[in-house]
C-alpha cells in the first residue's frame, strides 16, 4: 500500500505540474493576479507529493521490498545499510526521480521565498519551472517508472553495481544534480523575463544568488565525481575527458560565465541580453548532459540501461526546451532595453573577455564531445577524441584567461586604468616570477612548461591575495585598523577572492600532478620492494578477507622512508558476491598535499602481484581548490550588501590604493 | 571613445577570440581524431605504423600471456581476423578473455599492436559498443537485445 | 480502504491548493511591477547610507553611487506609466475552478489506474520472513531457513529440517549437504544416513555413487533393519552388474515385508526386470530414474509423462520467444536426464546461437554442457 501511495502522490505531482504550466502562465499573460495566485502553492505541494514518492521509493529500499522492480534490480539484502539508501538513486529511475525532486524544490523555493518580486515574474517563472517539471514527471511515468511492480516477489534481487557501493555515490549524484536543476531557476527567470518583455531590477538581483548557489554545488559535485573516479578506478587518473565528465564540465564553464555576467548585469545592467541567453546556455547544457548520460548514448558506468524508447524522450524533450527558448529568445530579445555603457579597459571590460574565454572554451569541449556522436549517427564512423585534443584547445584558452584573473577585481567599473591596476599587482607578479625560477632550479629544464604553469598559478592566487589586501589598505591604516576593515569587507570580496585563490590551487594541483608525477607498474614477490622519490614500497604478501557482500584480496604493504617505517598501505582486489564482479580498492597515504597511491593488477600466482604506484605531487590541491571555490560561491551569495557598480570618479582614479567604489 | 566606438572595440576584439579558438579547435580536431578499427580492417586496410588507433574485438580465448614485470600480451579478434597486442600496464577490472575490450595505441613495425589503454566494459552487461557492431559486421551478432540489458 | 480514503486526501489537498488562492487573491493586480522595481532601488539607497555610516565606502564612493541609483530610479519611475491596465475576467477563475475540481482528479487518478497497482500489497522482506508460516510459500520459508543457518551454521536441527525439503525443491546436493552438517553437528542416525544416500543419488540421477554407498551402509550399521538403505543398496548391485546378489538382496528385502507399502510394487518390477533376459541392458550403470522416483512414492509413468510435457513447453517456449541462459541449461540438462542425447545437442547448438554474442551467458552454457558431457562446439 505505502509502494502505490508514493506511485500515486508521483502521478499527482505531474497532473499538478500540469496546472502550474499553464494557470499562471494565463494569469501573468492577462494581468491576472487571481491565477497568479495559485503558482507558490502548488509549486510547493508538488514539492510535498515528490519528496513523499521519494521516501517512499527510500523505505522500499530500506526494506528491501523486491515486489518493487527498481529495487530487485539494484537492491540485495545483505548490502550495507548505506548503500541500500544511497542505492535509492543509483540507478536509472531513481536518480531520475531525484532529479525531479531537485527541481520541484528549486520550485517551491521560489513559491516560498519569491515574495519580493513582481507577482507576474515569478507566477511567469514558476509556470517555466513548471514545463520543466512536468516534461520530466512525464519521462519518469511514461519510460522510467520507478513504482513498476512484479506480483511475484523473489527473495532476493541483483544487487548495486559494485563500482557503485561507495560513498562517493552518497555525494556525488545529489550535489551534481542540485548543481544541474539549480540552474533551470535561472533558465526559468530568463524565459519569464522573455515572455513578459521586460527585465526588472528584480530580475537582476534574483539571478546571481541563484546561479551562485548552484555553481556551488556543481563545483563540488565535479571535484566530488574527480576524486571518486580516482580512488576507485584505481588508475590512479582524476580527469579522463570522458564524455560524461565532459557533459557535467560544459554547464559548468557556461554558468562560470554566467556568473560573471550576472555581476555586471547585477551592478551595472549592462550586458542583460547576453545574460539571458547563457541563463538559456546554461541550462540547456544541463539538459544536454543529463540526455547524454541518461539515453545510453554514451555506454559507461553512468548509463545505468540503455533502452531506446528513453533516448528518444529525452532527446525530444530537449530539442523542446532548447529550440523553444531559443526562438523564444530569438523573437523577444531585440525588446529588452540595452544597459549601461563601459569602456574595454573596465571591470565590465574583464568580465567580458572571462566569458569570452569561458565559452570559447566550453565550445572546445562541446565539439571534442558531440563530434563523434554526431559523426556515427551521420556516416557511421567511428571516431574518438581524446585526451589530447581537449588539452590543447582547453590548455591555451585557460591560460589568457587565468593571466586576465587578478586584473579584473581590481579594475574599476565603467572605466578603468590598467597599468594603476598593474600597479597593485606588482607584490603578485614578482611572487609568481620567483616561483617560476624557483620551480626551474628545483626540476631543472626538460619540462619548460611546468614552471610557467606553477607561476600562473601563483600569479593566480597571489593575486586574490592582493586584492584583499589593498581592500584593505594594511599599509596604509595599520595593522589594527587593517584588522578590522577585514571583517568588514563585504561578502561578494571574500567571495571574489576565495574563488580565485581556489582556481588558482586548483591550477598548481593539476600542473604538479600532472607535470611531476612519478608512476612504477611493476610485477612484485613478497618481499619485493619498490623505490619511488624516497620511498621504498616494500610488499609483505597477500591475504583473502570478507565483506559483508564481497571477498577480497588484501595485498600488505610497508611504506619507509629513509629506514622508518611512513605507514602501511592495503590495497586490494575484491570480487562483489551477487555480480561476480570485480573492483580495484587502491590504497592513499596522504603526505602533505601529496599522494601516494597503490592499487593492485593481475595476481600472477605463486604469490606474485602486478602493482602499480604513483606519487602525485600535491594532488590534493585539485579538489581542496574546488572546495575553496564554493566556499567563495557561498561568501558572495552571504552577501545582502546592495549591488550596484558606480564608476570610480574620475579625479581619484590615479590616487593609489583607491577603492573601486562598488 | 565614442558610443559606437566602444561598441565596435567590443565586438572586434569578441571576433578576434573567438575566431581563433574556433580555428585552434579545428585544427587540433583534425590532428586527434583517432578512428576505431577492427582487426579485419587492420588487416586489410594497412594502417601505416606510428598512427594512433583503437582497436576493439573480443579478448581471444587462450591467448593472455603474462610476461614479467606487468607486461601482458593478448590477442584481439573479431573472429574473422586477430591481431596481438603487448601492452604494459594494469588491466581493468573486467578484462577477462572472450569478453570485449577496447584498446588505444599504435602498430609496431612488426604488426604488434602496442597499446597504451586498455578498455575493458563497466559491467557484465556492457559490451563496449563499437565492438558490438565490429562483430556485427562478421555476421556473430545476433541479439539486438544484447547490449540492451 | 485505507489507502484510497488517503488518496482521496491527498487529492482534496491538490485541489485546494489551486482553489484557494484562485479565489482569495485580488482580481487585478496593482501597478506592483513597477513599483518593485523602485523598492529595489530604494532599499539599495538605504543601504549605500549605513555603508556610509559605517565606513565601509567613503564619501566620493557614496556619492557615485547614489547617483547611480537615483538615475536608475527616475527610469524606473518613467515606465510606471506605460503599466498596463489589468483586464478582469470571471470566466477565467471558473475555468481554472472546475480544471481543480474536476480535470486534476479525474487525470491524476486515470493516469494512476492505468499505471499503478493498487491491490498489490506491499511485501519488506523482514515482515514476508517473519510472517506466520502456514501463510507463507516454500521458498520464503526455506530462505528463512538459510538465512538463520547462514548466522548460525551450528544449529543442526535446522539442517535437520531444512534438508528434506531441498530433497522435494529437486536440490539434491543440498539436502545431501545439511544431512551432512546435521549428522557432524547432532551426531548420526540412521535415517538421515539414509536420506543423504537417496539425496546423493538423486543429485547423480539414479546412480548409486561411492559416496551414496557409503552414507546407506552406514544408516544399515545403525539400524539394519531399515528398508530404504536395503533398498537402494539393492539398486546399487544391479547397476554394478552383480544381477545375482542384487536379486538375492530384493528377495531378502521382499521377505515378509508388508504387501501394502509402497515400495513393495517397486521393488517386485525391479526383480522381475532382474530375473527376465532383458535384464542385462537394464543392469547397466545410467539413469535409473523410476527407481528413483518409486522410492518417492510417485507413478513413473504420470512422473515422466509430467516431466516430458513441462519440458515440451520450456522447449516450445525458447523456440519461440527465447530465453535465458539459465532456461536453456535447464533444457538440455532436462533432455540429458530424460535419455535423449540428440535433442540435448540441438538445444545446445541452439542456445550457444543466441547467445553467441554474450560471452558470460555463453560460458555458462558451455561449462552446463561440459558436465554433462556434450561437446560445446
Amino acid at each position: 500500500m505505502l509502494v502505490e501511495f508514493g506511485h500515486f502522490a508521483l502521478v499527482l505531482a505531474f497532473a499538478l505540474t500540469l496546472v502550474q504550466c499553464f494557470v499562471p502562465l494565463w494569469g501573468g499573460l492577462t494581468s491576472d493576479e487571481r491565477l497568479m495566485a495559485v503558482a507558490p502553492p502548488v509549486s510547493v505541494l508538488t514539492f510535498v507529493l515528490v519528496l513523499l514518492s521519494f521516501a517512499v521509493l527510500t523505505a522500499a529500499y530500506l526494506n528491501s521490498d523486491f515486489s518493487v522492480l527498481n529495487v530487485i534490480e539494484n537492491s540485495h539484502s545483505a548490502k550495507p545499510l548505506l548503500y541500500k539508501f544511497t542505492g535509492v538513486w543509483g540507478n536509472h529511475e531513481g536518480s531520475m526521480l531525484l532529479w525531479v525532486l531537485i527541481l520541484v524544490f528549486f520550485g517551491a523555493l521560489v513559491g516560498l521565498f519569491g515574495g519580493n518580486l513582481p507577482k507576474d515574474l515569478r507566477a511567469v517563472t514558476l509556470s517555466v519551472q513548471g514545463w520543466v517539471s512536468a516534461g520530466f514527471l512525464l519521462f519518469l511515468l511514461a519510460t522510467s517508472n520507478p513504482f513498476a511492480r512484479v506480483t511475484n516477489p523473489p527473495l532476493e534481487g541483483g544487487d548495486l553495481n559494485p563500482i557503485l557501493q561507495d560513498i562517493g555515490l552518497a555525494i556525488h549524484p545529489p550535489l551534481l544534480y542540485v548543481g544541474y536543476v539549480g540552474f533551470s531557476i535561472t533558465f526559468s527567470f530568463a524565459i519569464a523575463a522573455l515572455i513578459l518583455g521586460r527585465l526588472d531590477a528584480a530580475w537582476a538581483r534574483w539571478v546571481r544568488p541563484w546561479t551562485l548557489l548552484a555553481w556551488c554545488f556543481l563545483t563540488l559535485g565535479i571535484a566530488m565525481g574527480s576524486y571518486w573516479a580516482y580512488y576507485e578506478l584505481g588508475w590512479g587518473g582524476w580527469w579522463f575527458w570522458d564524455p560524461v565528465e565532459n557533459a557535467s564540465f560544459m554547464p559548468w564553464l557556461a554558468g562560470t560565465a554566467l556568473l560573471h555576467s550576472a555581476i555586471v548585469m547585477e551592478k551595472r545592467e549592462a550586458l542583460k541580453v547576453w545574460t539571458v541567453l547563457l541563463a538559456i546556455f546554461t541550462f540547456s547544457l544541463s539538459l544536454l548532459g543529463t540526455f547524454l548520460v541518461r539515453s545510453g548514448v554514451l555506454t559507461s558506468v553512468h548509463a545505468f540501461a540503455t533502452d531506446p524508447a528513453r533516448g528518444v524522450f529525452i532527446l525530444a524533450l530537449l530539442c523542446f526546451f532548447i529550440g523553444g527558448s531559443l526562438t523564444l529568445y530569438a523573437w523577444r530579445a531585440p525588446m529588452l532595453k540595452q544597459g549601461g555603457l563601459f569602456a574595454p579597459i573596465s571591470r565590465e571590460g574583464g568580465l567580458v573577455l572571462n566569458n569570452l574565454f569561458l565559452t570559447a572554451a566550453c565550445a572546445a569541449v562541446f565539439v571534442g564531445t558531440l563530434y563523434p556522436l554526431v559523426l556515427d549517427a551521420t556516416t557511421g564512423e567511428k571516431i574518438s577524441v581524446g585526451a589530447p585534443f581537449f588539452n590543447l584547445t582547453f590548455g591555451p584558452l585557460m591560460v589568457p584567461l587565468l593571466l586576465a584573473v587578478p586584473f579584473g577585481p581590481v579594475l574599476s567599473w565603467k572605466r578603468g586604468d590598467l597599468l594603476a591596476a598593474l600597479q597593485r599587482l606588482y607584490a603578485a607578479l614578482g611572487l609568481a616570477i620567483v616561483m617560476v625560477i624557483f620551480t626551474f632550479w628545483l626540476w631543472g629544464m626538460q619540462k619548460v612548461l611546468a614552471p610557467l604553469g606553477v607561476g600562473l598559478a601563483v600569479w593566480v592566487m597571489a593575486g586574490a591575495i592582493s586584492e584583499i589586501i589593498t581592500r584593505v589598505r594594511v599599509f596604509d591604516v595599520g595593522v589594527k585598523r587593517g584588522f578590522a576593515r577585514l571583517t568588514g569587507l563585504p561578502g561578494s570580496a571574500w567571495g571574489t577572492a576565495l574563488a580565485h585563490f581556489g582556481i588558482g590551487l586548483t591550477v598548481l594541483g593539476i600542473v604538479t600532478a600532472s607535470a611531476f608525477q612519478e608512476e612504477r607498474v611493476q610485477t612484485m614477490r613478497p618481499g619485493d620492494t619498490i623505490s619511488l622519490v624516497g620511498y621504498d614500497v616494500t610488499f609483505d604478501g597477500a591475504a583473502p578477507r570478507r565483506g559483508p557482500n564481497y571477498t577480497e584480496e588484501v595485498g600488505h604493504f610497508t611504506i619507509r622512508q629513509g629506514g622508518t617505517i611512513v605507514t602501511e598501505l592495503d590495497p586490494s582486489k575484491r570480487v562483489y558476491t551477487a555480480r561476480q564482479m570485480p573492483t580495484t580498492e587502491a590504497a592513499i597515504h596522504t603526505t602533505g598535499f601529496s599522494q601516494l597511491y597503490l592499487s593492485l593488477g593481475e595476481s600472477r600466482g605463486d604469490g606474485a602481484v602486478d602493482v602499480r604506484v604513483y606519487f602525485k605531487p600535491l594532488i590534493t590541491l585539485i579538489w581542496i581548490g574546488c572546495i575553496i571555490m564554493s566556499i567563495g560561491a557561498v561568501c558572495s551569495m552571504a552577501d545582502r550588501r546592495l549591488r550596484i557598480g558606480a564608476p570610480k570618479p574620475a579625479a581619484k582614479s590615479k590616487a593609489a590604493g583607491a577603492l573601486p567604489a562598488e | 571613445m565614442t558610443r559606437k566606438q566602444r561598441r565596435l572595440t567590443l565586438i572586434g576584439t569578441a571576433g578576434v577570440v573567438l575566431a581563433v579558438a574556433l580555428s585552434l579547435i579545428l585544427v587540433v580536431l583534425r590532428d586527434n581524431l583517432v578512428f576505431f578499427q577492427s582487426p579485419t580492417e587492420i588487416t586489410e586496410k594497412a594502417i601505416p605504423p606510428g598512427q594512433r588507433i583503437r582497436l576493439g574485438g573480443l579478448v581471444e580465448e587462450g591467448s593472455v600471456i603474462w610476461t614479467d614485470n606487468a607486461e601482458v600480451s593478448f590477442k584481439v579478434t573479431d573472429t574473422a581476423n586477430t591481431v596481438a597486442v603487448t601492452y604494459k600496464g594494469i588491466l581493468p577490472d573486467l578484462f577477462r578473455e572472450g569478453q570485449g575490450v577496447v584498446t588505444e595505441g599504435v602498430i609496431g613495425p612488426n604488426g604488434v599492436f602496442v597499446a597504451d589503454s586498455v578498455l575493458a566494459k563497466h559491467d557484465e552487461n556492457y559490451m563496449p559498443k563499437e565492438v558490438a557492431e565490429a562483430l556485427k559486421a562478421q555476421g556473430h551478432w545476433q541479439g539486438e537485445n544484447a547490449a540492451a540489458n | 480502504m485505507l489507502f484510497w480514503i488517503l488518496i482521496a486526501f491527498l487529492t482534496g489537498a491538490a485541489a485546494l491548493t489551486v482553489l484557494v488562492p484562485a479565489s482569495r487573491a485580488r482580481k487585478a493586480r496593482e501597478r506592483e511591477v513597477m513599483s518593485a522595481d523602485e523598492a529595489v532601488y530604494r532599499e539599495q539607497l538605504s543601504a549605500i547610507d549605513s555603508e556610509l555610516d559605517r565606513g565601509l565606502i567613503d564619501a566620493e564612493a557614496a556619492k557615485a553611487a547614489r547617483t547611480e541609483v537615483g538615475r536608475r530610479l527616475l527610469a524606473a519611475h518613467d515606465r510606471q506609466g506605460s503599466a498596463a491596465e489589468a483586464e478582469v475576467g470571471q470566466g477565467r477563475v471558473k475555468f481554472v475552478q472546475a480544471i481543480a475540481v474536476v480535470a486534476l482528479p479525474l487525470l491524476a487518478v486515470g493516469i494512476y489506474l492505468v499505471l499503478g497497482s493498487p491491490d498489490l500489497p506491499d511485501a519488506p522482506l523482514a515482515a514476508r520472513m517473519n510472517a506466520p508460516a502456514d501463510e507463507q510459500s516454500v521458498d520464503v520459508l526455506v530462505a528463512r531457513v538459510e538465512r538463520h543457518l547462514s548466522e548460525n551454521p551450528q544449529d543442526g536441527q535446522g539442517w535437520a529440517v531444512v534438508a528434506p525439503v531441498y530433497l522435494s525443491l529437486e536440490r539434491p546436493q543440498d539436502a545431501a549437504a545439511a544431512y551432512a552438517n546435521a549428522i557432524r553437528l547432532l551426531g548420526p542416525r540412521a535415517d538421515w544416513y539414509a536420506d543423504m544416500g537417496e539425496a546423493l543419488t538423486v543429485s547423480e540421477r539414479g546412480l548409486v555413487t561411492a559416496a551414496a554407498q557409503g552414507a546407506f551402509e552406514k544408516a544399515l550399521d545403525l539400524d539394519a533393519d531399515a528398508v530404504k538403505p536395503r533398498f537402494f543398496l539393492a539398486i546399487a548391485l544391479a547397476q554394478e552388474g552383480k544381477t545375482g546378489e542384487a536379486i538375492a538382496a530384493w528377495n531378502r528385502l521382499l521377505e515378509g515385508a508388508d504387501e501394502n507399502a509402497a515400495w513393495v510394487q517397486a521393488a517386485r518390477r525391479q526383480l522381475a526386470e532382474l530375473e527376465t533376459p532383458r535384464a542385462a541392458s537394464q543392469a547397466q550403470p545410467g539413469p535409473t530414474r523410476d527407481q528413483v522416483e518409486a522410492s518417492q512414492e510417485m507413478s513413473p509413468e504420470d512422473r515422466q509423462a509430467m516431466i516430458s510435457d513441462m519440458v515440451g513447453r520450456l522447449a516450445d517456449r525458447l523456440a519461440s520467444d527465447g530465453g535465458t541462459a539459465m532456461e536453456w541449461t535447464r533444457l538440455i540438462r532436462a533432455y540429458m536426464v530424460m535419455g535423449d542425447r540428440e535433442k540435448a545437442e540441438n538445444a545446445l547448438v541452439e542456445a550457444m546461437d543466441e547467445y553467441a554474442d554474450k560471452p558470460g551467458d555463453l560460458s555458462l552454457i558451455k561449462d552446463a554442457a561440459n558436465e554433462l558431457g556434450l561437446s560445446g562446439s
